[in-house]
């Protein structure tokens, strides 16, 4: 007789088991989840982010372009909606993701080269410090603007 | 010296009092009783007490049956690897009173749990390299300032030895020793899967070798040890190693041991990328 | 599978002695079965500061030890290349006090065919720049640094490769005795909580300072003293050889580097419960003090970790720190001892004689089973302990 077949939980040690994922509690947030994450982490997460909300302006933007194909009327109505404080607020947040995602993105292509990696922290806060400003004039100037 | 007295209960018993008694939340799981859950266990706590020296408090008096994986204890062997508070911390060295009021312990991410907080080590050790020796040459000098040495009449010093003092396996050595110092030392790794668990990529591409990996492969260019360096590239340079990477950095983050792998894993993207100082040498 | 014997051995306890005995039983061709209730090498054996003996620490008194350690010092590095700092050690006199332990040091590792070699102040410096500067004399012996659960891990792996069962988290609760005969064991499993049992023609107490407490199952007495000692493990790598105060077996009389870390060891007292290791603050102080008279930067170095972990040592109760106890080992046959057949604890010992034991305590296993096999320990060139856990998806 073999032990191997004695042994209590022999057959569950075979069983493969779960996997666990970050944040409290079993979750399959993963990457997603900010908590317990570095800078880098962060940043990570919120550049697959402004990446999804950039492909999903540009389909948008696709999408109004062909309501040049409708008509001057439809392109009115389009028009009043789109000068709409509200909506252009949204448009900082677009450039925001847009600032956010270029200056990350020539972060991550110089450290991800292996070029200058010791001073990526210092890269993400120098990329920070100007994306910030950029955003601040931005919004100063396309709301400030009405 | 005489026979001493020591309180008994453990290190986490603190020696001055032990009126600082903290909840710990511990993540159990149980194969084949079904569910994932969480206990809370009253701990006593001192200004030394680590997060082991609780789980081992929390085995010894609270319940027997919560399996914990340790060794060492002193963050050299790697296995008490775990989340507390949603971080990567070394059990061994993580103290509980600087995780704050709350604490909660966790298995690490990215490998299947076992049971409790042991997860299963043999995913982890699949990624690596085929080839991923531990020991390699002592390189830079050792820590702190070197003492000043008057030596007599100021003449240099060699060292006449009469025979070698032990057959050194790595090299095979067989002349005695020369005078100049030849030492060897572990690789810094210590293999805890700190790294893969805080991979925010791991979490979702199941495949990526890792950082621990690709560090290991980092190594052997730094240090050939018998590894052809095209054969360390091709393997790195597939799409699973480092270009899965998207450069968090919560690799080195999270390491214990000075292992950095996230700046190994781009020195290996920039071999790949630009190729090294003697690629034209090579290629000749 | 490899086994050549039906005859099946259980081992209780997953630390070096446990690993050695399984690995040589293995290659034997007998079953082996492994028990331990945590992950292997969680006791005693994964915690030490992590020196390789060449011996020169026992020679001076306990000359046995001495030649036991060289001998299983040069076996160990041929079986398991790679996972040792071949870079030797050193024994420093810091004083006028310790010289006098100079002539009797060389002598007794001369004696005990332990390599020594007399190195004066500049010499010792220029090897070792951190040492006080206030040496006065040195002297050169093959001691080593070991990562001490990944050579372990490398007998495990070896053993299961060969067919051995090892299995962590399966805690041993009792031992089947029947009519005098032991038969077996009563195990709980912490991987599902399930209890259950296991059979073996043979059941070897392997379990270190908790070897009274196993023998005890069976009903059979193996008188042991566990014998803690706090180690300090500082931030900074400021030795590549081992550094060993010239004087007699003391606190804190050795520094071992581990990768980025100094090991500072070590104290001695004895306790009543193996599970029961405080670490008293004025232990720590000593090593800080004690180890900087050998390496003045740690003085100041950041503390990493302090522990404590007890020594196996076999002997009655009654003495005082446990260094008066001989660290050599012993192997109980309980048959002749207690009238319990089926039984032999192995205990004591250090962990640079792991392979040594297993030999002598296999020899004693295959004897009582009637199997004629010889050890091929010596010889056999260990898998790496990375193998350990590709091994378990195998089995």
């Amino acid at each position: 007789m073999s032990a191997t077949d004695e042994l209590p939980g022999t057959a569950e040690r075979e069983q493969p088991g779960p996997i666990h994922h970050k944040g409290p509690g079993p979750s399959e947030t993963g990457w997603l989840d900010p908590r317990g994450r570095g800078h880098g982490g962060r940043a990570l997460a919120l550049h697959r982010i402004t990446g999804l909300v950039i492909v999903c302006y540009l389909y948008l933007h696709l999408g109004v372009l062909s309501m040049l194909l409708i008509g001057s009327s439809a392109w009115g109505s389009f028009l009043s909606l789109v000068t709409a404080k509200s909506f252009l607020a949204l448009e900082v947040v677009l450039i925001a993701a847009v600032l956010f995602h270029g200056l990350n993105g020539i972060r991550v292509a110089f450290v991800g080269s292996g070029i200058a990696v010791t001073r990526e922290r210092a890269l993400f806060w120098a990329g920070t410090v100007v994306g910030v400003a950029a955003i601040i004039f931005a919004a100063l100037h396309i709301l400030g603007a009405l | 010296m005489s026979r001493q007295e020591h309180p008994p209960g453990g290190p986490a018993v603190t020696q001055t009092g032990q009126d600082d008694i903290r909840p710990v939340r511990v993540y159990r799981y149980k194969r084949g009783d079904g569910g994932e859950r969480f206990d809370e266990f009253e701990v006593p706590v001192g200004p030394h007490t680590t997060v082991l020296d609780a789980l081992r408090f929390i085995q010894r008096h609270h319940d027997p049956s919560l399996a914990i994986r340790h060794s060492c204890m002193h963050a050299s062997c790697g296995t008490c690897g775990v989340q507390v508070n949603g971080r990567e911390q070394l059990a061994c060295v993580c103290s509980v009173r600087d995780q704050g009021e709350e604490i909660t312990v966790e298995p690490l991410a990215n490998l299947p749990v076992l049971t409790d907080l042991v997860v299963e080590m043999s995913g982890f050790f699949a990624r690596f390299p085929h080839e991923h020796p531990i020991i390699r040459s002592s390189g830079s000098p050792t820590d702190g300032e070197n003492a000043e040495v008057h030596l007599e009449g100021d003449h240099e010093v060699t060292l006449e030895l009469a025979g070698p003092l032990h057959h050194h396996p790595l090299h095979n050595d067989h002349r005695a020793a020369p005078p100049a110092v030849d030492f060897v030392r572990f690789e810094d790794c210590i293999e805890c899967g700190l790294c893969l668990s805080a991979c925010p990529v791991a979490a979702t591409s199941h495949d990526y070798v890792g950082p621990a990996a690709l560090a290991a492969a980092e190594r052997l260019l730094e240090e050939p040890r018998g590894v052809e360096r095209e054969d360390v590239l091709a393997w790195a340079g597939r799409p699973e190693g480092v270009w899965r990477c998207h450069v968090g950095f919560e690799c080195t983050r999270a390491c214990p041991a000075d292992a950095i792998p996230a700046e190994r894993i781009m020195a290996l993207r920039r071999e790949l990328t630009f190729g090294g100082p003697d690629d034209k040498e090579r290629k000749r | 599978m490899s086994t050549r014997y039906d005859a099946h051995v259980l081992i209780v306890g997953g630390g070096a002695t446990g690993g050695g005995l399984a690995h040589d039983l293995a290659l034997r061709g007998l079953r082996v079965t492994l028990l331990e209730r945590g992950e292997v090498t969680s006791g005693t054996s994964g915690r030490h500061h992590g020196l390789l003996h060449s011996g020169a620490r026992y020679a001076v008194g306990d000359r046995e030890a001495g030649v036991e350690c060289i001998r299983e010092n040069m076996i160990l590095k041929r079986i398991a290349p790679g996972t040792f700092e071949c870079n030797d050690g050193l024994f420093v006199a810091v004083c006028d006090e310790d010289l006098e332990y100079l002539e009797p040091l060389v002598e007794g590792c001369t004696g005990a065919g332990i390599p020594v070699q007399r190195l004066n102040r500049a010499q010792a410096l220029a090897l070792e720049p951190n040492l006080n500067p206030e040496l006065k004399a040195a002297v050169r012996v093959p001691d080593a640094t070991v990562d001490p659960m990944r050579l372990i891990l490398r007998f495990f792996a070896t053993a299961r490769h060969n067919g051995a069962d090892i299995r962590p988290y399966m805690e041993v609760i009792g031992l089947l005795v029947h009519d005098g005969v032991v038969t077996g064991a009563m195990v709980r499993d912490h991987v599902t909580g399930k209890e259950g049992e296991v059979h073996a023609d043979l059941v070897v107490n392997a379990a270190g300072p908790w070897s009274e407490r196993v023998a005890a199952m069976a009903g059979a007495q193996v008188p042991m003293t566990p014998s803690p000692g706090v180690l300090l493990a500082l931030h900074g790598r400021y030795c590549n050889m081992v550094i060993n105060r010239m004087h007699k077996s003391g606190d804190g009389d050795i520094v071992v580097p581990q990768r980025g870390l100094s090991i500072v060891g070590t104290t001695s007292w004895v306790v009543e419960d193996p599970d029961d290791l405080s670490v008293p603050e004025d232990h720590v102080e000593r090593m800080y003090a004690e180890g900087s008279k050998l390496i003045p930067a740690l003085r100041h170095a950041e503390r990493r970790a302090a522990w404590s972990a007890a020594r196996p040592l076999v002997g009655a109760a009654g003495a005082a720190t446990g260094r008066e106890l001989s660290r050599t080992f012993q192997t109980f046959d309980h048959a002749e001892k207690d009238g319990i057949e089926g039984f032999v604890t192995i205990t004591g010992g250090k962990s640079t004689t792991l392979r040594g034991m297993a030999e002598l305590c296999a020899d004693v296993v295959c004897r009582k089973l009637a199997i004629d096999e010889p050890c091929r320990t010596r010889e056999n060139v260990l898998l790496p302990h990375t193998a350990y856990y590709s091994e378990a998806v195998a089995a």
